[in-house]
């Protein structure tokens, strides 16, 4: 009986086992929509970019390359850029791609409906020249302009006023939630929201096609623990992320193995600094110490992050000295050090600005966004605790963690950010300079802090052509949020993946699972 | 009569209007779906925007008379993360956890009566001991952990049963259902007995407890006494009069083999409503959780007023 049993289920392996090149894998999130211009998320963005494709596109080094442009040049200086358009690329519908559908593209992702519209707001007009040439104009010179844009994906004009989807439809959805129709090396063959999505490779894609799969199948897999199981036992070919605490047994298991990498977020201390007095904690009411920078210092000598890496992130992560990681365009080579672990130099720092004997305060901390992010903020506390500062820690979902921030409703605040742009301006422009609503400027700098010549300098990066001058500015706004201290950044968030040992993949830095480079063996 | 069901039918609407209340109180304390909603590169203007458009800004109550009168009208909204209609999501979610939850109950029932019988037929025998005994780990042990467990043993060590989701599956207009396929069955094995597990160990005690009590009673012993064999007096007539507490239990159990699901989903990735559930809380989407309670609820409700009403029919002293 027994036999009879383990024999059948082992044709049925064997059965399974016949349609190798079918690629299975599973993430934690769905993405939302198939829409490429209704969401501005990650998992939205990383999923569509095997269907649709932009104008650029970023390789296996982050690096910006051709795609449905094949060259791009400014227009005079700094009033825009040509972009000359890739001849003979089709749509999934078989439909050509045009001039016509960049300006439409443009005009449906900078919609009001449209959640990628700050991407548009250095945009003064779109211009097409000819069928295969288009002008973009800025109101201002950009010269990260073409950098920017390797997730604006273009869709058929055709194809989206047949379907009455001209404009995207975040809340009550539309054809273009469900359907997709890009010119990427993959099509959209079925979509279940929540349960399964498959794509087919399209025959009529421009580029080389460096893949061998024949389908793909994408699952979301909430509980990390089923995720494992399901790679383990063969089920799926690849999943995102491991869980930091089963990446040994996932690469120690014959058969599949852990891939590693370093992601672009940089996780990050953040002080509530532009008020008076403290929120938490029998301290509430009194003096805020964090107002001064000499704490702030003091906090950042307070932390090990050495041994925050090499316990909770088992030596995956990669210490962080500026808001960015170094793979960045704008790091900042010359200011790559981070202040080394001095517990008797943070005493003296805090000593020197009066806090000599302590005080304590609220640490907000988020325990569903980031890797191990409550772990994380625990050791925070006990390392600030041997400085005699007292953290009191509250750690919450992700979905309350945010209205509390924006709330204003901390001393102290853990945040990960990943600059969309792959820019250093990217996180100055939201973390850094002086909130400002209507020029839509610090909006994630919840601390509030302030530098008159951060703001001053932030314009002129923007709009600065040579690279060498550009930099130098770069440089000089790092050095002074570093030496004012305005945060505390810790650590790159690591990538782990695992797949199957068969399985042959590029991760790119981005977190973006790109399909094109699968090999399956 | 009629005024007795009358006052049970209201006091049911009285009760599922509670429920929804204490609900959408909950979930101005779940956190803010707007963020999700909006990227990174929102501004505050987006999100006031939107919070107005969604009604958000407005107190509960308002929230929740809002969602009534409209599920009134059979619209339950639009889902926040989907984008779709939570009707149309729910009915394509249903299929999975409905099967789910028979083939589990039919788990349980089978399973239970078996072992039920057994134990208390060989009630001093060592494999009788040996399953009560086991079956107090199955009932002390949470669903979460009896789930990793059999995904361990089952799909990673032995890689008999496949570790997750419902295999291929057939449309039959609107339904779909694993029943089908090979792969589909073997999909429903595991997530089947981790969910009835707790309800098979349940029915496993009373039937034994039952049968022990009616094995004592003066008619099995007469018709022992007539020589009828021993299946006979088991079967036919001991077993027979230990259904009646059995049947309305495992009835009673059905709604909490669906409600529970939940759990037993996330762990297998069964998508079903209870995963859609668990996915609507991280997401913090309103109108699919809300859907969610009110028709578990209406479940709940409906059972125990049908139990109600059949007693009504069964006792002439309730019908004055």
């Amino acid at each position: 009986m027994f036999k009879l049993f383990a024999s059948t289920a082992l044709t049925l392996c064997l059965a399974g086992a016949a349609s190798a090149e079918t690629f299975k894998w599973a993430g934690t999130t769905d993405p939302q929509t198939m829409d490429p211009h209704a969401v501005n998320s990650a998992p939205v963005l990383g999923f569509l970019n095997n269907v649709y494709e932009g104008l650029v596109r970023r390789g296996k080094d982050m690096a910006v390359e051709p795609a449905l442009a094949t060259s791009w040049e400014p227009i005079g200086v700094g009033e825009g850029w040509r972009f000359n358009l890739r001849k003979g690329v089709k749509f999934h519908d078989g439909a050509d791609f045009t001039a016509e559908d960049v300006l439409f593209s443009y005009q449906r992702a900078s919609s009001e409906a449209s959640d990628t519209r700050s991407w548009f707001a250095p945009v003064a007009d779109v211009k097409v020249v000819d069928d295969y040439t288009v002008d973009i104009l800025t109101s201002a010179p950009n010269p990260i302009f073409p950098d920017s844009i390797a997730n604006w994906m273009m869709m058929d004009k055709g194809w989206a006023e047949a379907n009455s989807t001209a404009l995207p439809d975040k809340e009550n959805g539309n054809y273009a939630t469900l359907n997709a129709n890009g010119t990427g090396a993959f099509m959209l063959k079925d979509r279940q929201p929540g349960l399964t999505t498959t794509l087919a490779p399209f025959d009529g894609w421009w580029d080389e096609a460096e893949h061998n799969i024949t389908e793909a199948v994408f699952t979301p897999i909430d509980n990390p623990a089923t995720a494992v199981a399901a790679l383990l036992s063969g089920d799926v070919d690849m999943i995102n992320p491991v869980p930091i605490q089963d990446a040994a047994r996932v690469d120690e298991r014959d058969g599949t193995k852990v891939i590693r990498g370093i992601e672009a977020r940089v996780i990050m201390l953040g002080f509530g600094q532009d008020r008076d007095e403290l929120k938490y904690t029998a301290m509430a009411g009194q003096p805020n110490p964090f107002k001064d920078a000499r704490v702030r210092e003091a906090v950042a000598k307070a932390i090990n992050v050495d041994a925050i890496l090499k316990t909770i992130m088992r030596g995956s992560a990669e210490p962080a000295s500026q808001l960015v990681s170094p793979a960045m365009r704008g790091f900042s080579d010359a200011l790559a050090a981070r202040p080394a672990y001095d517990v008797a130099g943070a005493k003296a720092l805090l000593a020197e600005a009066g806090y000599g004997d302590g005080f304590s305060f609220g640490l907000k901390c988020p325990n569903n966004r980031y890797l191990n992010d409550e772990a994380v903020c625990q050791a925070v506390t006990g390392m600030l605790a041997q400085v005699g500062i007292k953290a009191e820690l509250d750690a919450m979902p992700v979905q309350n963690y945010w209205p509390e921030l924006r709330a204003d409703n901390f001393d102290m605040y853990l945040l990960g950010w990943s600059p969309g742009t792959f820019d250093h301006e990217h996180p100055v422009r939201f973390l850094v300079t002086t909130p400002n609503p209507e020029k839509k400027l610090g909006s994630w700098n919840f601390g509030g802090f302030s530098n008159a010549r951060v703001d001053e300098l932030l314009p002129m990066v923007q709009s600065e052509i040579d690279d060498g001058k550009r930099q130098a500015m770069m440089d000089e706004i790092t050095s002074i949020y570093q030496s004012e201290h305005a945060y505390v950044p810790m650590y790159v968030q690591p990538l782990v993946w695992g797949a199957q040992d068969n399985i042959e993949l590029t991760q790119r830095p981005d977190n973006f699972f790109i399909l094109r480079w699968v090999t399956v063996n | 009569m009629l005024s007795y069901i009358i006052r049970r039918v209201l006091q049911s609407v009285l009760v599922l209007l509670i429920v929804g209340l204490v609900a959408f109180a909950m979930f101005t304390f779940m956190g803010d779906p707007i963020d999700n909603m909006l990227g990174q590169e929102r501004t505050q203007e987006d999100v006031d925007r939107l919070r107005a458009r969604l009604g958000l800004d407005q107190p509960f109550v308002v929230q929740y008379v809002k969602f009534i009168l409209s599920a009134l009208q059979g619209n339950f909204g639009v889902s926040y993360e989907q984008g779709r209609p939570v009707a149309q999501i729910l009915a394509e979610r249903a299929p999975a956890t409905l099967e789910l939850a028979l083939v589990s109950g039919v788990f349980a029932l089978g399973a239970g009566i078996v072992l039920g019988v057994f134990t208390a037929i060989r009630r001093n025998g060592f494999m009788a001991q040996m399953v009560m005994t086991i079956s107090l780990v199955g009932v002390s042990l949470p669903t979460f952990l009896i789930g990793i467990l059999l995904i361990y043993l089952f799909s990673v060590e032995l890689d008999w049963l496949p570790s997750f989701g419902r295999g291929e599956v057939v449309d039959l207009g609107g339904w779909t259902t694993g029943f089908l396929t090979t792969s589909g069955l073997r999909a429903l094995i595991l997530p089947a007995i981790t969910l009835g597990l707790y309800q098979m160990t349940l029915i496993m005690r009373l039937v034994r407890s039952q049968m022990l009590e009616v094995l004592r009673q003066d008619y099995v012993r007469f018709a022992r006494a007539r020589g009828l064999p021993e299946r006979a007096v088991l079967f036919r007539h001991a077993l027979k009069n230990t259904m009646v507490p059995v049947i309305t239990v495992a009835g009673l159990q059905l709604g909490s083999i669906i409600a529970f699901a939940i759990i037993t989903e996330t762990v297998f990735q069964w998508p079903g409503v209870g995963l859609l559930f668990i996915n609507a809380i991280q997401f913090v989407d309103i109108p699919v959780m809300a859907a969610y309670l009110m028709l578990i609820s209406v479940m709940f409700v409906g059972i125990n007023l049908l139990v109600d009403l059949l007693y009504v029919a069964i006792d002439p002293r309730l019908r004055t």
